[in-house]
């Protein structure tokens, strides 16, 4: 029998946990493997900073009937992600200077209501953004770097991708440890600098650096650069957030339609689900086409559908 | 009062009718610039727009279909991603036929950040009509660049005089073109027009490109706004 006080708690709670659970944001699944889209997947969206941007997306995310999504920074910020340093070439520009100093100046100025609302649109619709894609690098001070975490709490992330390097990776220790939010580290298959990561034994370094470290395993890159992603993920399945799901052929191939490269996306994709691997598993689109990207990426989803039946 | 009343009433009826047809009228011009956006056209897609010759668009389907736009961007000039700005690239200003972009093409650059991929699979003619195409965007390019400059330096006639020489002489000898120019009294507008492009804005199926013609695209692929400015400065003064 209830006591009053329990009543009451019920009384107030329940319109709470009501709410919560429509705010809940869905899952997408397919034979228990979840599935999400890397939104650069989305080629022919408006530029950074347009407000249509975040609509398009939600909208092509709802087209898809995919819930959840890794969102690139220079789909939140009002400016191009080319402005935040990460590609070493752009930086010899003579206007990076003066642009970088304007994006520092943003993040360090803006409102986390910005990132808010952003957050709100996406759960309106039923939809989350899971992790924030920042590629912290060198050009970031301290103070950037811990506004880009509260930015990507505000997102509602639970932590980043990022396309960033084991030098950065060192640095970035203490902001994980104090916004106790992880940074999962993606590859590509530069197999020459040591510092990029695109081996094994760059993403170990890493993993060995802080248990706040994991792995965004892009499959694709990870077979151009003539690496096992079958075994990789067997090693490593307790420290791979997600993997990106493309199709690269080996030895530095090109980006190639589900299927025509050589990247062991059905097997990978069966081992996650045979395992019940809690790795998520998100599409990205890079192959070329005559075709629009919300096209193409249903024809990716598709394939890992099949692939998984 | 009454009349006063019913006036401004007569007065905001019509205001509010006039607004209403400009709500109408705006509506009816943001649905249709909408429809238009949405639709899709006829001379382009995903890849961006077609080319203008078969030969051509046999180059761009190369470029699209290996994905070349998403890090280098279509028309060449929005390059993304720390890619080269091929429109501006040395490399690709002295490349004829794919006999520097072939080679670069084949290998990628696996010692990039992000590592241009290889595209070892391309066969000589593949890369001969990629090649082409690339050097097609880049003469659209330049020309959007040199023609429609906001501000350009004043040319230097000397300079400008130098720069002839060294590249225009051997077709345009001093005695025949240069007393040409002095007759048709070109003005400076002109004369820039005819120096970064005498022929046509783009090729045409069945129409074939003089040499001459071929070796002002060349020329346009790698002039800069100085030298542009100066050679306008050099012929204006042949009078």
């Amino acid at each position: 029998m209830l006591s009053r006080r329990d009543l009451g708690r019920l009384l107030v709670g329940a319109p709470f946990s009501a709410w919560a659970c429509q705010r809940r944001p869905a899952v997408t699944t397919v034979a228990g493997v979840v599935f999400g889209v890397e939104t650069f997947s989305f080629h022919d969206l408006p530029p950074s900073g347009d407000p249509q941007l975040i609509p398009t997306i939600i909208g092509n995310l709802k087209a898809l009937g995919i819930a959840e999504c890794e969102i690139m920074s220079g789909h939140i910020e009002p400016f191009a992600s080319v402005m935040t340093g990460w590609w070493v070439q752009s930086r010899r520009s003579p206007d990076f200077p003066k642009l970088r100093e304007e994006a520092r100046e943003w993040r360090l100025n803006v409102s986390m209501d910005y990132y808010r609302n952003i957050r709100r649109q996406f759960e309106d619709a039923g939809l989350r953004i899971h992790l924030y894609n920042v590629n912290f690098n060198e050009t970031f001070t301290d103070a950037e770097r811990d506004r880009t975490f509260e930015a990507a709490r505000a997102l509602g992330a639970e932590g980043f991708s990022s396309s960033t390097v084991l030098s950065e990776a060192r640095r970035l220790v203490p902001f994980v440890e104090r916004h106790k939010m992880f940074v999962a580290m993606h590859n590509h298959n530069n197999l020459t600098d040591p510092d990029q990561f695109a081996t094994p034994a760059s993403f170990e370094t890493a993993l060995a650096i802080s248990p706040l470290f994991h792995v965004t395993l892009d499959i694709g890159h990870f077979t151009a650069g003539n690496n096992d992603a079958v075994a990789f993920i067997r090693q490593h399945h307790d420290r791979i957030i997600n993997i990106h799901v493309r199709d690269r052929k080996r030895n530095n191939g090109p980006n190639r339609p589900f299927g025509q490269g050589d990247t062991p996306i059905r097997e990978v994709l069966r081992l996650i689900r045979d395992n019940r691997y809690p790795i998520r598993c998100y599409l990205e689109y890079e192959y070329g086409s005559f075709r629009f990207s919300l096209d193409e990426v249903k024809t990716c989803f598709q394939y890992c559908k099949d692939a998984l039946a | 009062m009454l009349p006063i009343l019913q006036g401004r009433a007569g007065l905001a009826s019509r205001t509010l009718g006039a607004s209403s047809w400009t709500i109408v009228l705006v509506a009816v011009v943001c649905l249709a610039a909408g429809l238009l956006r949405a639709a899709p056209s006829q001379d382009r897609d995903a890849g961006g727009h077609r080319a203008p010759t078969v030969a051509l668009e046999r180059g761009r389907t190369i470029f699209v279909l290996n994905h070349c736009h998403f890090c280098h961007g279509e028309d060449l000039t929005r390059a993304t991603m720390g890619a080269a700005n091929l429109s501006v690239s040395p490399l690709v200003g002295g490349d004829v036929d794919g006999n520097a972009i072939g080679a670069i093409v084949r290998a990628g650059l696996p010692n990039l950040q992000t590592a241009m991929p290889s595209y070892a699979e391309l066969t000589a003619s593949e890369i001969v009509d990629l090649a082409r195409y690339i050097h097609y965007l880049r003469q659209q390019a330049r020309h959007r660049a040199l023609a429609t400059a906001a501000s350009a330096p004043a040319g230097d006639a000397a300079l400008g005089q130098r720069y002839f020489a060294a590249n225009c002489r051997s077709c345009h000898s001093a005695a025949k073109a240069l007393t040409g120019i002095a007759r048709n009294k070109y003005d400076s507008a002109t004369l820039r027009t005819r120096i970064l492009r005498p022929g046509p804005a783009a090729p045409a199926d069945g129409v074939a490109v003089s040499a001459g013609q071929a070796a002002h695209l060349r020329l346009l692929e790698n002039y800069t706004m100085e030298n542009v400015q100066d050679l306008v400065a050099y012929l204006s003064g042949i009078r």
